[in-house]
């Protein structure tokens, strides 16, 4: 799905470069997580990946597609199959949740009729049917988070990037999301997640990716946050959230917004309509 | 992406930016009006030329000494001339007839007066009553030409006029037109910077650059066609409360008519939106990279 060849990116005033000579492939469906201290590079990476930015030497495959050779107004196509969410979650302060969704598909051209059965199944996968009309600042921090994932999902991408979606939540709510995402990865989506948060990369036990300095130090399946420090975790990292909510030996069970049917999750679901994107 | 939607992100954006939009249609209706009362003084021109074409000749009265052979020598180097459409000789009883006929209603001119004290002449009736100066110059001292006399340039200064008018509408129109691309530039980076989030997200999930725009280059379009609609509306109030109202009662020469109004106001309502929407383009280059 992802394929990084000798990726390195120099940005123009940059002394050192943001990416050096990165190589690694990521499947179809598959969950990674990216770790690195800030300034390691994760987020110049997302924003290869999303063709924000161009790589200065190296070629980075998404979809099948070299996104450098993208022309500009081919790069809305590739956009529309990869999702996004952020730290700061970036909602519409003027609309409701449920116009937030649908705003991800009014803005490509999606007919009324699949945005109005969309949205509510969409906010229902993400457990906030009953918020539909509510505004962004009548919300906690992990419901804003999760309105921004239902946003995401919503026009069905084949990839989601995650850059600290956890970072201004607090542990309890960080695993929430952490369980959101990971039903979004079950339902077939490939997730990359860019991450500080130590405990839920070791909760999890997924596919690594270390950069530092811009080059990839790790890539590890199974990993920990820290390859050096096995638990428990270094002093500086929050204490780990109760372990029961989330034990390593049950990753990722849905907190009551995608459970375990048999392994037919309602995310897997197409729509009535078909799948969206 | 659908006219719903559209509208919806058009309305928020006139809305949040409505004094700029409020600016912004002043100058541009100021603008158009300009625009439009320069195309209704050209109008004009063309309205009392279109009343002159049959009238007005420029008369070249030739002397008693010319001889049949420089007479025709002159006639045909005048039918060689492009800008005379046809020439007409009258002999010196003609032009009496005439004479008389202009001045009956002063007898004691007309008494005074026989054939012989007329010179013939050749009335030249032009493709362009415009260009009575050039002919003027060109027959002017030719063997046989006692003089020549452009009756067009009795109604100089009325054309100088009108012409100064025009030409002063049209300058207005133009500096209000900067004016109004400038405030358009800064509407348009205002509007650019409200939406920051709005257009972000979009870009995020994929949305066209067409659509991406769509709602700065609408909102600039619709206050373009509201400074259209107002200056039409001022066109045909001028119409109605100061050519028909007042001029008509002061002036003997035909006045432009209706289809020159509406002929003027479809011009400025196209020209208001096709214009403020490909400035908006512009900014939109500079402020909103996509």
């Amino acid at each position: 799905m992802i394929v990084l060849s000798s990726v390195s990116k120099w940005y123009p005033n940059g002394a050192r470069p943001a990416l050096i000579d990165v190589s690694a492939e990521i499947g179809a469906g598959e969950f990674v997580f990216l770790v690195g201290p800030s300034g390691s590079g994760k987020s110049t990476l997302l924003r290869l990946l999303l063709r924000e930015d161009r790589a200065t030497s190296g070629q980075v495959i998404v979809a099948g597609r070299d996104v450098a050779r993208i022309p500009d107004r081919r790069v809305p196509q590739l956009r529309r199959t990869v999702g996004c969410v952020f730290q700061d979650f970036r909602l519409l302060p003027n609309r409701t949740v449920a116009a937030n969704v649908a705003f991800a598909l009014d803005v490509i051209g999606r007919p009324r009729h699949v945005v109005r059965s969309v949205v509510p199944e969409v906010l229902d996968l993400v457990g906030l049917g009953e918020k539909a009309d509510r505004y962004p600042d009548e919300l906690s921090g992990g419901e804003q988070q999760r309105v921004a994932i239902a946003r995401a999902f919503v026009g069905r991408p084949r990839v989601l990037l995650a850059d600290e979606p956890t970072g201004n939540l607090d542990p309890a709510t960080s695993i929430e999301i952490m369980n959101l995402l990971d039903a979004v990865h079950r339902a077939g989506t490939t997730v990359v997640m860019a991450t500080h948060n130590a405990s839920l990369v070791d909760a999890m036990r997924r596919r690594v990716l270390e950069l530092g300095d811009g080059a990839l130090l790790r890539d590890e399946a199974d990993g920990r946050y820290d390859q050096t420090m096995p638990q428990p975790l270094p002093p500086s990292a929050p204490p780990p959230p109760s372990a029961s909510l989330l034990p390593p030996s049950v990753p990722a069970q849905p907190t009551g917004t995608a459970p375990d049917d048999g392994g037919r999750s309602p995310w897997a679901a197409p729509t009535r309509n078909g799948p969206v994107g | 992406m659908r006219p719903g939607p559209l509208a919806s992100l058009l309305w928020t954006g006139l809305r949040r930016n409505l004094a700029m939009t409020g600016a912004v249609i002043v100058t541009v209706t100021i603008c158009l009006a300009m625009l439009g009362a320069g195309l209704l003084l050209r109008a004009q021109v063309h309205t009392i030329d279109g009343f002159l074409l049959d009238q007005i000749e420029v008369v070249v009265d030739l002397s008693d000494a010319i001889t049949p052979a420089e007479r025709s020598a002159l006639e045909a180097e005048m039918h060689r001339d492009p800008l005379v459409v046809a020439v007409h000789y009258e002999t010196k009883q003609q032009v009496y007839e005439r004479f008389r006929r202009d001045f009956r209603g002063s007898p004691d001119v007309v008494a005074g007066v026989g054939p012989e004290d007329l010179p013939a002449a050749l009335r030249l009736t032009l493709a362009d009553p415009r260009a009575s100066r050039d002919i003027v110059v060109t027959y002017t001292g030719l063997d046989g030409v006692e003089a020549v006399r452009d009756q067009r340039a009795l109604l100089d200064p009325l054309y100088r006029f009108l012409d100064a008018f025009t030409v002063g509408a049209f300058t207005l129109a133009a500096v209000q037109a900067l004016a109004s691309f400038a405030l358009i530039y800064t509407m348009i980076r205002i509007s650019a910077h409200g939406r920051r989030r709005e257009t972000a997200i979009m870009k995020l999930v994929g949305a066209s650059n067409g659509t991406i725009r769509a709602p700065f280059v609408l909102e600039s379009a619709v206050a373009g066609l509201t400074g259209g609609l107002l200056a039409a509306g001022l066109l045909v109030a001028a119409k109605v409360f100061l050519v028909d109202g007042q001029f008509a009662r002061q002036t003997m020469f035909p006045l432009f008519g209706w289809s020159a109004v509406w002929a003027s106001a479809v011009v400025v309502l196209a020209a208001g939106v096709l214009a403020a929407a490909v400035m908006a383009s512009i900014a939109l280059r500079r402020h909103l990279r996509v």
